[in-house]
């Protein structure tokens, strides 16, 4: 099997473009979950999300390719060879807001094969390419398929891209399953009551080791493994006994071929739901048994960017991998009991060694990632 | 990459059925058929009436699939995936979702209707009735690929990700805002793929490049797997 290097990584969040402002905006302790002011909120409770800067979107145009395009602006070269994963849940569904209220829209670009067009486009990629929709896990599963693309030499290269918008479709949604919080989310808090919505991107690119080394790419981080399972419990809420992302990461544990000890870190889903998080802290100690290990959410931060949350948190492990530290999770004062002394509101040192990535959304999928240093 | 054809179920516009009890397959333009709860399952399966069209489309194509496969039956949770592609997703969904939206801004937004606008959630819902645990997932990719999710599961398999896979397309007719799209082939058709058994329909492959073949014959869509499959029971 070949190994897989993550060898760019460029994000926009709502603290902006760039792993920097993010990385300071959690260090900060500085939320970026504020007012909406995009679309009319009155009808809705709570009325915050983490939204990117973006300029209106012309009528009947979706703000997709704004936001696409401030990722890719801060992605370095693309080899016109790289396969092409994206990974949106909802894609340019803003449009469905205008075009079901009698404004003229071109319902097609909310399809995924638009996004593709866009961004095979932008880079002459060969390859056609294809969407990952598999909820909040999305574009950690991109990677997973990304990763065990280039370990079975089936690529040297591929690009994943994932985003996705806030908008009124998602924010009534979340608001009507009551799933939002009251104040800027509080992943592992004990006062947590729900999640905050996010919006932003995560653009990676993947080589095998050869390949990088050929292209004279630098390894900001290694994949080493990867998991992705199923709870087959209930298609809206975790399983309480955490059996999905225990078998994922399980599975990644496996195919890294290195044992539990390994990990020193993790960055959790953490949407600051009560059972989202209760699940992942019974998942982890079924893993990791009595070990506290420092455990980071970053959706008090930047709210919960649905199918781009895994690709954001991937590449915010290759920042934390680099300085060897985690960064604090903000809006958690107060751990829950099960969260004692593994989630911290200040920068946390991190030991040598490997970190773990998860992820879990509706349908029951679970998805995990380890990942290992770079060459520096 | 090869695999063995365990199974084959399907809804179409000329009707629903699996390999092994062939029902009316004719992939291709008319409306589909309405799926009630009995024409799929024979138990009160309470959940099914909060399902969406599409997710009811999807969920009774693998069914069928799972069938005919004799893997429907189970008593402990199994590491089966699903792959299953599609072009328009849950639009129909998303657009019944919204239009709850409008009127009284989002005071009337139907939750439940809500948690189907996401497509991957009747994968959930299949995982849920069968007990599979394995990696499942929506793709979609550029027009004119319809074998994306058949060559995606070849790839589970080889990779060694899965044992079996449940591959499969499932698209509901284009809503009249989607007018470009309509005439596209509206229907859901999945396959049971498994690394390797004595039992099944025939060996499926990839030809090195996108191709994908059946018994060595080449396929360009799904009917032609229906159709030769169905040939090689009679």
């Amino acid at each position: 099997m070949k190994s897989v290097c993550i060898v760019d990584a460029h994000v926009v969040t709502a603290y902006g473009g760039g792993l920097d402002p993010l990385w300071d905006g959690l260090v900060s302790g500085r939320s970026a979950i504020a007012p909406v002011t995009r679309f009319r909120v009155d009808g809705y409770n709570p009325k915050i999300a983490a939204c990117v800067d973006l300029a209106p979107a012309p009528p009947g145009e979706s703000l997709l390719p704004q936001l696409l395009e401030r990722l890719l602006s801060g992605l370095g070269p693309v080899p016109p060879d790289s396969r092409l994963l994206t990974a949106t849940t909802k894609a340019g569904i803003d449009l469905i807001e205008g075009e079901r209220r009698g404004l003229p829209a071109d319902l097609g670009a909310i399809l995924p094969d638009q996004l593709l067009a866009w961004v095979r486009g932008r880079y002459g990629l060969r390859d056609g390419g294809y969407n990952v929709n598999a909820a909040c896990a999305s574009s950690t599963l991109a990677l997973a398929r990304g990763a065990s693309l280039i370990a079975s030499g089936a690529a040297d290269a591929v690009l994943v891209c994932s985003l996705d918008l806030v908008s009124e479709f998602v924010f009534s949604g979340f608001a009507a399953l009551q799933a939002l919080s009251s104040e800027p989310s509080r992943p592992f808090d004990r006062r947590r009551n729900g999640l905050s919505l996010g919006e932003g991107g995560a653009a990676l690119l993947l080589m095998s080791e050869e390949r990088a080394r050929r292209d004279g790419r630098q390894s900001l981080a290694t994949l080493l493994g990867w998991g992705v399972a199923n709870d087959a419990n209930h298609v809206t809420a975790p399983a309480r006994d955490g059996c999905g992302l225990i078998q994922a990461v399980r599975q990644a544990l496996g195919r890294a071929a290195v044992p539990p000890a390994a990990v020193v870190g993790i960055s959790a889903h953490g949407t600051g739901t009560v059972y989202n998080d209760l699940m992942e802290l019974t998942a982890f100690a079924a893993v990791f048994g009595e070990r506290k290990l420092p455990l980071h959410s970053v959706k008090g931060a930047i709210g919960h960017t649905l199918g781009a949350a895994g690709g954001i948190e991937a590449a915010l492990v290759t920042r934390m991998l680099a300085q060897g530290v985690m960064p604090p999770t903000v809006g958690c004062d107060e751990p829950e009991a099960g969260a004692d002394g593994q989630v911290s509101a200040t920068v946390t040192s991190l030991p040598g060694g490997l970190l773990l990535s998860t992820n879990s959304g509706f349908g029951g999928i679970n998805a995990a990632l380890v990942l290992g240093k770079g060459e520096r | 990459m090869t695999a063995v054809l365990l199974g084959l179920g399907w809804v179409t516009p000329g009707g629903m059925g699996a390999a092994r009890n062939a029902g009316g397959f004719a992939l291709g333009g008319g409306e589909l058929p309405e799926i009630e709860r009995r024409d799929i399952f024979n138990d009160a399966y309470q959940r099914f009436g909060r399902l969406d069209r599409f997710s009811r489309l999807g969920l009774a194509a693998i069914t069928f699939a799972l069938r005919d496969a004799r893997l429907e039956e189970w008593q402990e949770k199994r590491a089966i995936g699903i792959i299953a592609s599609t072009r328009l997703g849950c639009l129909v969904t998303d657009i019944d979702y919204f239009d709850g939206v409008i009127p009284e801004q989002g005071r009337l937004a139907s939750p439940n209707l809500f948690a189907y606008t996401l497509p991957n959630c009747f994968l959930g819902e299949a995982a849920i009735r069968f007990g599979l645990t394995g990696s499942n997932f929506i793709v979609s990719g550029r027009a004119g690929d319809p074998l994306l999710s058949l060559r995606l599961g070849l790839e589970s398999l080889a990779w060694g990700e899965e044992e079996i896979v449940v591959v499969g397309c499932c698209d509901l007719d284009a809503p009249p805002a989607l007018a470009d799209f309509a005439g596209e082939d509206p229907g859901a058709v999945f396959a049971v793929l498994a690394r390797s058994s004595a039992d099944g329909y025939g060996t499926i492959s990839t030809d090195g490049a996108d191709g994908v073949r059946f018994n060595d014959i080449p396929l360009e869509g799904w009917s032609e797997l229906v159709w030769t499959a169905l040939s090689s029971c009679s």
